[in-house]
């Protein structure tokens, strides 16, 4: 600013000394010379004056942001709260005035390239009529009390352009188990191809690819648990292909190994044999018949070794139907959502062949935005286990070894023989998206044991990235 | 044997699709495909793309854009898109991430500035910007800014420009095309904001009402003062007490007009119009929100008109 100030003055002076030289040889210019010089003189006033303006504006600027800064650094949430509230009351124009400058650069940096963070939490009070209840899943509630059903961690990111990951650990009274982290391809490749590498919830039926937050009841439906366990998740390569065709049709098929506890299969002794890797195809399929109402058709196929013994093998057969009407001209937050499963297994042992199955049917009915009311059959016929259950089964097991015995059968063989039926209605109010309240009933009917009354009153809570929610 | 059988004609069976796959797969199409989230975007797209151009848009008009399931139909109008156009601003947090990762297109994706268009980055008037620390307990807030910037009828000159740009690098060979759609657009627009505004002007400073903060743009380009929402907080519905100090609020200001959207619920704004004596406006938000609304221009004639309408028979 001074230097271009003296500048300024420099040749104004040499102007001024000039001019009497000037004024000699043309006494008319000098004249004029004079009013320029004048003019010039008045032009650095104003100049000079508007700066100093500026420069005192811009003082009583920084004073008030400064005082403005002070307050909201040193006083806690809850007083910007009070202001949010009262300002709401008063004016709604004030809150939304930003404050500019609050983030610096590098904040920005850190938040733009750290993976997306969610937190879900989920607890359940729980009452059952009988002391060592027979729990299904490993996250139903286990027994009469508050359980921690899960708490579930996330993170999630684009990679590059190439790939994004998603990670999912999911804690409970078990300890911290490694749900899902997987990479998915983004990019355009032949055959409309999309590839998950890792250990992902296996594409088998629809409750299989559903986290728990975004189940409908607080309980896992009976043949899921029964076949899949808490979820079948193998660390897998998993290849999707999605057919040009007028509607949604996608194939998939993947091939990994099942290192993670489920109840149908498990790693082959012989782990050199490709073949006996588990290998899982999914068809599915979504037809939009009006724009209220959408249909989606699935088929599963898995197979793999099941480890009661080299080359004892186990399929698993899958259909699922979910259809959902929402009158989106005339009663845009209704829905009425229909769901259903039916899961056949054949399971080699070396004694026989098993052959079980399961079927759920569910319908959830959305009355209002904030409420859900729905209802839930489950069944699953089963005669014999395919495998022995490892550690954290005890307990269960103790029962039904203990059901095994009154009924005269061999020792040590354990889980449920016959047929086993639930009933599950349930009402949930969700008073923003990312919180819930829900109750539930369960009734369990069961051949070989007493039945059993459950209720069921379910918290859920999600804090941090808004997900998206899947059809 | 059974099975391995059974297994085979399953192989079969996804081999024979495949190969169906490769001869139907990307088909080279002629037109541009364009794939909007709301109906807003697509209305503006088909003026510039014309004939060019063949637009999509995923939400419906007369939608909540917060809350539109992700069809999975979605997923197969998006893997054949040159180019995505969406709001921005968290509006289409809860749908359009999952869908444009199912979508395995390259050319859609958010690094591919041609290909995927957030058009909030292009709005420059954005309003409600928090800067300050947010969390939920103040309601679903956008802490980027208010999304619904479309309200402001300004607001589309760049989102046609943008648009426009976009298709001229997608298919420059009709570049001269679009850029007179553009030009006409412009002024078309320009022409009919100083009439709207012409026509709003003697109700500047008007003391309106409405169900979500989904007017602000709307109230603030017309000159209007939002002094309450029916909303406690943004997302969350109107409790009984909330609805009465509101009343109140509204009789000592002597406030008219209420307006909302026509996906909110409706009764409350009428039992608080037949309370405080103020007229009630269910409005549609976006194109195609009602009969008769098939462009961006349309949309505010039928705001302007029925806002000014009502408050016209207010004045008598």
């Amino acid at each position: 600013m001074n230097s271009s100030r003296n500048f300024l003055i420099l040749i104004i002076f040499t102007l001024l000394f000039s001019a009497p030289f000037v004024s000699l040889a043309r006494a008319d210019e000098s004249n004029d010379v004079k009013k320029e010089l004048q003019e010039l003189k008045q032009m650095m006033k104003q100049m000079q004056n508007r700066i100093e303006d500026l420069e005192d504006r811009n003082k009583v600027l920084e004073q008030q942001a400064k005082e403005k800064e002070k307050p909201a650094k040193e006083e806690t949430i809850v007083v910007e709260e009070q202001e949010v509230v009262e300002s709401q009351e008063t004016d709604l124009t004030v809150i939304e005035q930003p404050a500019q400058g609050n983030q610096n650069f590098l904040t920005k940096t850190l938040n733009y390239f750290n993976p997306q963070v969610s937190v879900v939490g989920i607890f359940s009070a729980a009452y059952y009529s009988e002391n060592n209840p027979i729990v299904f899943a490993e996250n139903d509630p286990e027994n009469t009390g508050v359980n921690l059903q899960e708490i579930e961690v996330g993170f999630q990111a684009a990679v590059d352009s190439y790939f994004r990951f998603d990670l999912f650990l999911s804690f409970s009274t078990e300890g911290v188990e490694l749900e899902e982290a997987y990479a998915t391809t983004l990019l355009t490749l032949p055959l409309n191809s999309q590839f998950r590498i890792g250990r992902a919830r296996a594409k088998f039926g629809r409750i299989n690819q559903m986290h728990r937050d975004a189940q409908n009841f607080v309980t896992l439906p009976l043949p899921a648990a029964q076949f899949l366990g808490e979820h079948l998740n193998p660390t897998s390569i998993e290849a999707n292909f999605l057919v040009p065709v007028p509607w949604y049709l996608e194939l998939s098929a993947s091939g990994g190994s099942p290192d993670v506890e489920t109840p149908t299969f498990d790693r082959d002794n012989d782990a050199n044999d490709i073949g006996r890797l588990l290998y899982i195809f999914h068809i599915a399929n979504f037809f939009e018949l009006s724009e209220s109402l959408g249909v989606s058709l699935g088929g599963s196929f898995a197979t793999g070794s099941n480890g009661t013994a080299s080359g004892e093998r186990s399929n698993l057969y899958g259909i699922d139907l979910f259809a959902k009407y929402r009158p989106l001209r005339d009663n845009p937050y209704q829905e009425l959502m229909f769901q259903s499963e039916f899961m056949y297994l054949d399971a080699q042992t070396p004694e026989e062949t098993l052959e079980n199955w399961g079927w759920y049917s569910q319908l959830v009915y959305r009355f209002a935005k904030r409420w859900n009311s729905g209802f839930r059959f489950g069944i699953i016929d089963t005669n014999t286990p395919v495998q022995e259950e490892a550690e954290g089964g005890e307990e269960e097991a103790s029962i039904f070894t203990a059901i095994r015995n009154e009924e005269g059968e061999e020792e040590g063989m354990l889980g449920l023989l016959g047929r086993t039926y639930r009933i599950s209605p349930m009402l949930t109010f969700n008073p923003t998206e990312f919180s819930r309240i829900r109750v539930q009933y369960d009734y369990l009917n069961q051949d070989f044991a007493e039945n059993q009354h459950a209720i069921f009153l379910q918290f859920q809570y999600a804090i941090g990235a808004h997900g998206a929610h899947p059809f | 044997m059974k099975k391995l059988k059974s297994i085979q004609t399953f192989t079969i069976t996804i081999t024979i699709l495949f190969i169906t796959m490769c001869i139907l797969g990307h088909n080279a199409l002629a037109q541009v495909q364009i794939v909007t989230s709301t109906p807003d975007f697509s209305a503006i797209a088909k003026d510039i793309g014309g004939d060019k151009v063949e637009v999509v848009s995923l939400a419906k008009g007369y939608q909540d854009p917060h809350f539109v399931d992700a069809k999975p139909i979605f997923v197969t109008k998006l893997n054949q898109a040159d180019l995505i156009i969406y709001n921005g601003l968290e509006l289409e947090s809860g749908w359009l991430p999952l869908l444009i990762t199912g979508a395995r297109n390259s050319d859609i994706l958010a690094g591919n500035a041609t290909g995927h268009f957030d058009v909030s980055l292009s709005i420059k008037n954005k309003l409600e910007v928090h800067s300050a620390p947010v969390d939920r307990s103040m309601g679903d807030i956008h802490p980027g800014g208010n999304p619904h910037f479309m309200l402001d009828p300004r607001n589309g000159i760049p989102v046609a420009r943008g648009i426009a740009a976009r298709l001229i690098q997608i298919d420059p060979d009709n570049a001269k095309f679009y850029e007179e759609n553009f030009d006409n657009f412009i002024s078309t627009l320009k022409l009919k904001i100083s009439e709207w505004e012409a026509e709003l002007a003697q109700f500047e400073g008007t003391e309106v009402v409405t169900y979500h903060k989904l007017w602000i743009y709307f109230t603030t380009w017309a000159g209007f003062k939002e002094v309450g929402t029916i909303e406690p907080k943004p997302g969350i519905p109107p409790t009984p007490s909330h609805i009465a100090s509101l009343i109140k609020r509204m009789q000592s200001l002597d406030v008219q007009l209420i307006i909302s959207a026509n996906y909110y619920p409706r009764k409350t704004p009428e039992i608080i119009a037949q309370k405080t004596g103020a007229t009630s406006l269910i409005l549609p938000t976006m194109v195609n929100g009602q009969e008769g609304i098939n462009t961006y221009s349309q949309l505010f004639d039928a705001l302007v008109g029925e806002i000014t309408s009502a408050l016209k028979n207010k004045g008598n």
